[in-house]
């Protein structure tokens, strides 16, 4: 009963927030590859777009709290991109299947996720939420969402800065300290790179990676 | 005969004058750069662009076209759609180089 009402209040999110953030698929022949470490998980993601409307890559997950792993393959298909004359919004489902390994013991699992976003010069909002689920009967939920804004709007190739606040909702956490997060975090923007660092409410340090070729 | 003179040198001076092309379209949905990257890999890939300008402020794309080539407004649209956004409108626009 838990799940399906988290999946709706996410779902309700998404459509009443109309803003998420992710960008899942690249441009046409585009090669991305995305790190993201915080306490719970480090995550890895090489992905190709043959085009715009979908991407497919590895996957690899490191739950840091269970020291179980994940390795598979990851499908993102953009659902609908919205290009206005000041903005833009997009809205993605992401999919994965592979295997899970967890103390000794190998098991088929996948995940499946909303994610969306919204953007214009100024200001960002995006929502993503993730289900995983594995034969080995390891199931959790993630879900969180971002708000943002630039001190300054750069011009092309400019160095481009956000300031942006996480919120992360991890219901399936062992530390109840841990179901809900609060990371505040500077993205750094420029060509084919960007970073993000941010330090969360608990003091745990957040790190990612994003570089398109 | 002077006149006939003046009338050749202004034709070949007219004929080896090369005229560049270039398109100025407006985009929507340019609000990153990574929107302006993917714009600039896309127009990349076609032989008849020389290179891209990108205002994000205004989301004005200038396309500049190799001399003696070009690309008509429909392959603009599908190069633009290509990449992940939409054309709002195309003006042409002709230099002399």
């Amino acid at each position: 009963m838990k799940q399906p009402f988290l999946w709706l209040l996410s779902l309700w999110v998404v459509l009443f927030s109309g803003i998420l953030y992710a960008r899942p698929v690249s441009y046409p022949d585009g090669w991305t590859l995305m790190t993201n470490h915080d306490a719970f998980e480090n995550d890895l993601h090489i992905h190709y777009t043959p085009n715009i409307n979908y991407s497919v890559g590895y996957k690899g997950i490191y739950f840091q709290e269970n020291n179980a792993q994940f390795h598979g393959i990851q499908f993102n298909y953009l659902l609908k991109r919205i290009n206005k004359r000041a903005s833009q919004a997009n809205f993605y489902l992401k999919s994965g299947i592979g295997m899970h390994h967890i103390d000794n013991d190998n098991a088929f699992a996948g995940f499946t996720g909303f994610a969306a976003d919204w953007e214009d010069r100024d200001y960002f909002v995006m929502y993503e939420n993730r289900l995983f689920e594995s034969a080995n009967l390891d199931r959790n939920f993630m879900q969180k969402s971002r708000i943002g804004i630039t001190p300054y709007v750069g011009d092309y190739g400019d160095l481009h800065t956000w300031f942006m606040l996480q919120a992360m909702h991890r219901p399936n956490s062992l530390d109840n300290k841990d179901k809900v997060t609060i990371t505040p975090m500077f993205r750094f923007f420029k060509d084919d790179y960007l970073g993000e660092v941010g330090v969360s409410s608990r003091g745990q340090f957040m790190f990612n990676l994003i570089i398109r070729h | 005969m002077k006149k006939l003179f003046l009338s050749l040198m202004l034709l070949i001076a007219t004929s080896t004058l090369a005229f560049a092309e270039k398109a100025q379209i407006t985009i929507n949905g340019i609000v990153c750069d990574f929107c302006a990257r993917a714009l600039e890999k896309t127009f990349s890939k076609q032989e008849e662009v020389e290179k891209i300008n990108v205002n994000l402020d205004t989301g004005i794309v200038i396309v500049n076209f190799i001399n003696g080539k070009t690309l008509d407004d429909e392959s603009l649209k599908q190069t633009v759609l290509d990449a992940g956004y939409n054309i709002e409108t195309i003006t042409r626009i002709k230099d002399a180089e």
